[in-house]
């Protein structure tokens, strides 16, 4: 659930998604709709898909040369330097060369205690395969990096291109050029070679090619080299490039049900790991619509009537990445224009003033039948060197919709018929992950190209050993419990024990509709059977009985409530998100008080009513400030402090961070902010004052100040590392010193990462399973340049597990690897919504949920009356 | 020094909107449009953007490009790929594209039958002795309906600024309109075909008489295809290389045809199923949200529900419940016009979804369970 709406955002298809944890997953479909899955819609807004998603183009063949191209350019500077080439700063490049693997950061080097080693010690080995292929060239291989310079000077780059290899039989078939910089496999006779060209004008040119630097395999400049080989290769083998990933159009899986289109596909990465340069190779689902945007809007209209139709379809189209009729781009939605129809004019390039309906046709011969649709607009982006002027229009019916939309997502259906197919056990996940290494190894073209450049793969993927920790302990009201450590939850175990601390349900409020009487009957019969066990004294609730109007319920809320009331339950009759929102919104700012709302659907099967019953028990005495469970945690005088950010593109466009500390050793109570903050502006400023009130809460609950603080901070973008570095981290350092003089606490901050392409498989006779809980790998897989390892901490019933990628860009606290691995663990098991492991710290799950409270529903900051509870969950 | 003065000049007044190069391919599409051939081939098809326009002209079913340079071809290539939207919305026409490379002096049974030969800025690139062989391939060999030959003019040259003497370094030679004329009429003459000259890039105003600034001959053969005797004249071998090859989804290819009328059938039949279900529903239950559904907007939404209207009329075609099925019989799902252009006839139909839709015991109707689904909720 927490990964979801990112990835979706950035156009990743579903399987991303399948190891999604089971994070709040039973609450999902029992309590409405703080859990409801996949409402989100967040996207960073300085990540546009489709940016870095552009293909380097069917129509224009920019692939190979781009990167160096904006190196050569910008810094021309560099080109005569042969050392510290690879300094290079890779991550100030803007735009479209993102630098998506954050190469530049080198984080590790500034924390002493992990010079030497990073890795931990404790656990068990369990041998583990991935999905990471080795690059081998070979013994002295190199890349030659030239500059080519024109006099008199040429401009095309196409021009300068023809000119070049002009000279084929001196230079060789195999190359990459940009109009600057030319790569070349072999090293020419003279450091600076003379040539002549002669253009179709009959002018001659002159054309200076210099060695200017010999580029070892593990040079940046190379690894996006390797990336652009690769690219070419997935092309060779006839593979559609659909935003950042390469898919099958062969044999799709059609779902006709819901008009979904699954191409398998694979998304690929070539970096320098660990030990050596490797491909990372994951198998990626891409969910595509059989149906135009004009289809959609059609049905949406057939659906919403009339009153609706338009904010419908603003809510469900915008932010969506669509695929045109006419050329493989994707773009993503960023308005809608109602006032445009086709019959709009533009100006083309060459001045001439055309209708969009006559500029399809004349082009591409596409015919617009419907006259009076709106147009979609998408907003200008930089591609290559040359800016996009002003927004792009695109016609409705002209395009198609990929990904799923928030009301598809969170279609139960719809999830379950995708499933099936996206969801690979991890056997069938790395055997669809061998057969793409095959096909390379196999296609003469590809071998062809790889054998040219003196590059090959490795056949079998790399395994080696990893460490599962031990579980840990739960205690509960001086009870001690082991769970088992192959499901990672221990609600069984704890069922009917007391609870560390128990708010008594003493005053408060149940409000339902007369269609619901029964239900809020059923409700409190059952908590009256399931609290006492836990030591949770409640009285009956005041019933209120309301008309199914949002504003009925505000109504009765402002009549009904007082200073003593200590909980309000909801009883909802459907999943309309406007009644959640304005209850939650009412309840969380302008008279805050910790509310529950329940849908009545949930409730009505005995079976299980029971289990909902205990469910929302548990979650309204967390959201009244009772604590249900703790785990050992050695350290003392720690905060902990987790971070997550939500990005609303749909409405209001602003990004809200949640923020959350502990505020005791046994990490049952956290306080929490959260920063609400419109487009462009930096998070930075409103997590420093988040930190100083955080540190302040806890002086009043410890009367001292922690001495350390480990921050795990999530929402970070591909891409973004080292705008924290360089801006989030020394904020934090300034907020500390801001405290006192003499306060000078040890500050680790933890990046995590829960969007990685890493998969881990555990052997098992002659299969593989997912690795248990617990494993943790801080070799190979991980970078050489950064203090990083993974833990697998969640269990998943289907499908393959992701691990988490754990990125330690800070740290003064002189603890262990070993410790902070086993901190990280142990916090992934404090999720009060969940009874058992979670894919994150419970702090960032914790930020996630206030972040996306906020952003779905409140869109203010919350009071800071209800900080030092978890109201969010 | 005057004339320099005069050459000046020119170079500011030449400037062709559209750019001559764009201009000559839109003189070909404008071409397919009118003779509509299924078969088109480029010859000296180079980077291929010509063959890249016309993949979107409809008519179009065989495409196919030669270039002597392999490497000119390769490099953008991949845009003649099918998009991912042609898989999504397979085409009702089946398009081929296909690139070789080999030279228009060798002669390749992979260049038979075709309805349109074109062949853009080429034969000024030909060695003499390519030229010579060049009408035997082109009008004795391949023996296309129509063929189109543009050449520079070089009567046009002085106007343009900088060229000395040909236009192109590689340019073997460039004609004035007198040369190209008489080779084309003695090519056509030989061959039996008929030509007519024209050409694109219009000179400035006072210069008319220098002609286009490119100059093209449109052959047009005389006699009637010929089929059979050019298999008997096949040559055996092939010399082309084939560089690229992409094969379009078309609702021809029964695959692809398959997977249409079953995602149209399931997505019709959910439909009915729905508006069945609401019906059935809003009969029973006091509904929540009665929005009076009139608009300006009138898109062709109302279709379904007007279409449902008329289409459910028979009684054997009426949608029903049994239990916790609905049946929704094929001939309703077979008489809405999407499913019923794509399969014609209701034995197709039947035909195409066997095993692939949950039918009734009869096979006349689609069924779906209602229970299954809330049961997940």
């Amino acid at each position: 659930m927490t990964g979801r709406a990112r990835a979706r955002a950035r156009g990743r298809p579903p399987a991303q998604t399948t190891a999604v944890p089971p994070v709040g997953a039973a609450a999902v479909q029992q309590t409405f709709p703080s859990q409801a899955p996949g409402r989100q819609q967040p996207q960073q807004p300085c990540v546009p898909p489709s940016v870095s998603a552009e293909p380097g183009g069917r129509g224009q063949h920019r692939g190979p040369v781009g990167v160096p191209q904006q190196q050569g350019r910008r810094r021309p500077e560099e080109l005569q330097v042969t050392t510290g080439f690879q300094e290079l700063s890779l991550a100030d490049r803007g735009g479209r060369r993102r630098d998506l693997h954050d190469l530049g950061v080198n984080t590790r080097k500034a924390i002493e205690h992990v010079q030497e080693s990073k890795t931990g010690s404790s656990g068990s080995i369990i041998k583990l395969a991935t999905n990471y292929f080795r690059l081998t060239s070979r013994p002295q291989w190199a890349l030659y990096q030239y500059h080519v310079g024109y006099n008199p000077e040429m401009e095309a780059r196409r021009l300068r291109s023809a000119l070049l290899f002009q000279h084929e039989k001196l230079l060789g078939i195999t190359h990459a050029f940009d109009g600057s910089i030319l790569l070349l496999p072999k090293r020419l006779v003279n450091k600076v070679t003379e040539v002549f060209s002669r253009t179709r004008n009959g002018e001659d040119v002159k054309i200076t090619i210099t060695l200017t630097n010999e580029l070892p395999p593990s040079s940046p400049t190379c690894l996006q080299f390797y990336n652009i080989i690769f690219r070419r290769l997935l092309k060779m083998l006839n593979l559609q490039q659909i935003g950042r990933n390469y898919y099958n159009p062969d044999d799709p899986i059609s779902i006709p049900n819901h008009r979904l289109m699954v191409w398998p596909g694979f998304t690929s990465s070539i970096l320098q790991y660990e030990e050596s340069v490797m491909l990372c190779v994951d198998v990626s689902h891409k969910v595509l619509r059989s149906e135009t945007v004009l289809d959609f809007i059609y049905s949406l209209y057939y659906q919403v009537g009339e009153e609706r139709f338009k904010e419908a379809c603003a809510k469900e189209l915008i932010g969506l990445v669509v695929l045109t009729k006419y050329n493989n781009r994707t773009y993503r939605i960023d308005d809608i224009n109602w006032n445009a129809n086709p019959r709009c004019t533009f100006r083309k390039a060459d001045g001439t003033e055309i209708s969009y309906v006559d500029y399809y046709k004349k082009q591409y011969n596409q015919e617009i039948t419907d006259l009076n649709q709106p147009v979609l607009v998408s907003q200008f982006r930089k591609r290559g060197g040359t800016i996009m002027p002003g927004p792009l229009v695109l016609i409705p019916e002209l395009c198609f919709l990929t990904g799923l939309t928030d009301k598809m997502r969170s279609d139960f259906n719809v999830m379950k018929d995708l499933a099936v197919h996206t969801r690979l056990p991890p056997e069938q996940r790395q055997r669809e992950i061998e057969r793409l290494i095959d096909y390379v190894r196999k296609d003469d073209n590809v071998q062809k190209e790889l054998r040219d450049w003196g590059l090959s793969f490795d056949s079998n993927s790399l395994s080696f050993s990893g460490r599962v920790i031990q579980g840990e302990k739960i205690f509960q009201s001086g009870k001690v419990f082991d769970y088992n450590p192959q499901f990672a939850d221990w609600s069984k175990e704890t069922r009917g024990v007391p609870l560390i601390s128990s708010k008594p349900l003493d005053n408060w409020l149940l409000i339902y509709t007369r269609r619901n009487y029964d239900c809020a009957n059923t409700l409190l019969q059952n908590l009256f059977k399931v609290t006492p066990s836990m030591g949770i004294r409640m009285a009956k609730a005041t019933m209120i009985e309301v008309d199914d109007r949002t504003e009925a319920y505000l109504r009765t809320l402002q009549q009904s409530v007082t200073p003593e009331t200590k909980m309000v339950v909801c009883l909802l009759s459907s999943s309309r998100k406007d009644k959640y929102d304005a209850i939650k919104k009412y309840l969380c700012t302008d008279c805050p008080i910790p509310s529950q709302c329940v849908l009545a659907r949930t409730l009505s099967k005995p079976q299980t009513v029971m289990a909902v019953a205990t469910k929302i028990a548990l979650q309204m005495n967390c959201k009244m400030g009772g604590e249900l469970w703790t785990v050992d945690i050695p350290l003392k005088q720690v905060m902990i402090v987790g971070i997550d950010c939500y990005h609303d593109t749909a409405s209001g466009k602003q990004s809200i961070a949640g923020f959350v500390a502990s505020l005791n050793q046994m990490m049952t109570r956290w306080f929490s902010r959260c920063v609400v903050q419109s487009r462009g502006q930096e998070l930075v400023d409103g997590l420093k004052a988040c930190l100083q009130t955080a540190l302040r809460e806890w002086f009043k609950w410890n009367t001292y100040l922690p001495s350390r603080i480990v921050v795990y901070r999530d929402g970070v973008g591909d891409g973004q590392l080292s705008t924290l570095v360089n801006y989030e981290v020394p904020q934090f350092l300034d907020c500390l010193k801001s405290v006192g003089r003499d306060y000078n606490p040890k500050l680790t901050v933890i990046v995590v990462k829960k969007r990685v392409n890493t998969r881990f498989f555990a052997p098992s006779g002659t299969s593989l399973r997912n690795p248990p809980p617990g494993t943790v790998v801080d070799v190979e897989v991980t970078r050489p340049e950064w203090y990083d390892f993974f833990i697998v901490s969640q269990a998943v019933r289907v499908g393959c597990v992701a691990p988490t990628h754990y990125n330690v860009i800070y740290d003064t606290s002189k603890l262990k690897p070993d410790h902070i691995q086993r901190l990280t663990y142990k916090l992934c098991h404090m999720y009060y919504n969940w009874s058992g492991v979670v894919r994150v710290p419970a702090p960032c799950q914790y930020a996630h949920k206030l972040a996306f409270l906020v952003g779905q529903s409140i869109h203010r900051e919350p009071n800071l009356l209800l900080s030092d509870k978890l109201y969010y969950l | 020094m005057a004339k320099n003065l005069q050459e000046e000049d020119f170079t500011r007044i030449i400037k062709f909107t559209p750019p001559l190069c764009k201009q000559r391919y839109q003189f070909i599409k404008d071409l397919v449009e009118k003779y509509k051939p299924k078969k088109v081939a480029d010859l000296g098809c180079a980077d291929c953007t010509l063959l890249w326009m016309l993949k979107f002209c409809s008519c179009i079913e065989v495409l196919a490009g030669l270039d002597i340079c392999a490497s000119v071809m390769k490099e953008k290539m991949y845009r003649l790929s099918p998009l991912p939207v042609d898989y999504l919305q397979p085409a009702e026409r089946s398009l081929t594209v296909t690139l070789h490379h080999g030279s228009v002096a060798h002669k390749d049974p992979c260049m038979l039958g075709f309805d349109l030969v074109t062949c853009i800025e080429l034969i000024e690139h030909l060695e003499e002795s390519e030229l010579r062989k060049f009408p035997e391939v082109v009008f004795g060999f391949m023996a296309p309906s129509t063929v189109v030959i543009s050449t520079p003019n070089s009567e046009f040259n002085p106007l343009l600024p900088g060229v000395k003497l040909f236009r192109h370094p590689d340019h073997k030679f460039e004609w004035n309109r007198m040369q190209f004329q008489s080779w084309a009429l003695e090519i056509a003459g030989q061959y039996d075909y008929s030509v007519e000259f024209t050409g694109v890039g219009h000179p400035p105003t006072g210069m008319e008489n220098v002609g286009f600034c490119t100059q093209i001959g449109v052959f047009i053969r005389k006699y009637p295809q010929t089929g059979e005797l050019t298999q008997s004249e096949k040559p055996a071998e092939a010399v082309y290389k084939t560089v690229f090859k992409a094969v379009y989804p078309s609702l021809k290819d029964e695959k692809y045809l398959q997977n249409a009328v079953v995602g149209e059938v399931i997505f019709t039949a959910q439909i009915i199923k729905q508006s069945l279900l609401d019906r059935l529903m809003s009969e029973h239950e006091y509904d929540d949200d009665p929005t009076e559904r009139k608009s300006k907007f009138q898109p062709s939404v109302n279709c379904f529900s007007e279409d449902l209207g008329k289409l459910v009329v028979g009684k054997s075609m009426e949608p029903f419940v049994n239990g916790n099925a609905v049946y929704i019989p094929l001939k309703t799902i077979f008489s809405f016009p999407k499913v019923n252009r794509l399969c014609g006839t209701f034995e197709k139909l039947c035909k195409l979804i066997a095993g692939k839709v949950m039918l009734s015991s009869d096979g006349s109707a689609v069924v779906f369970n209602t229970e299954c689904e809330n049961e997940e909720k």
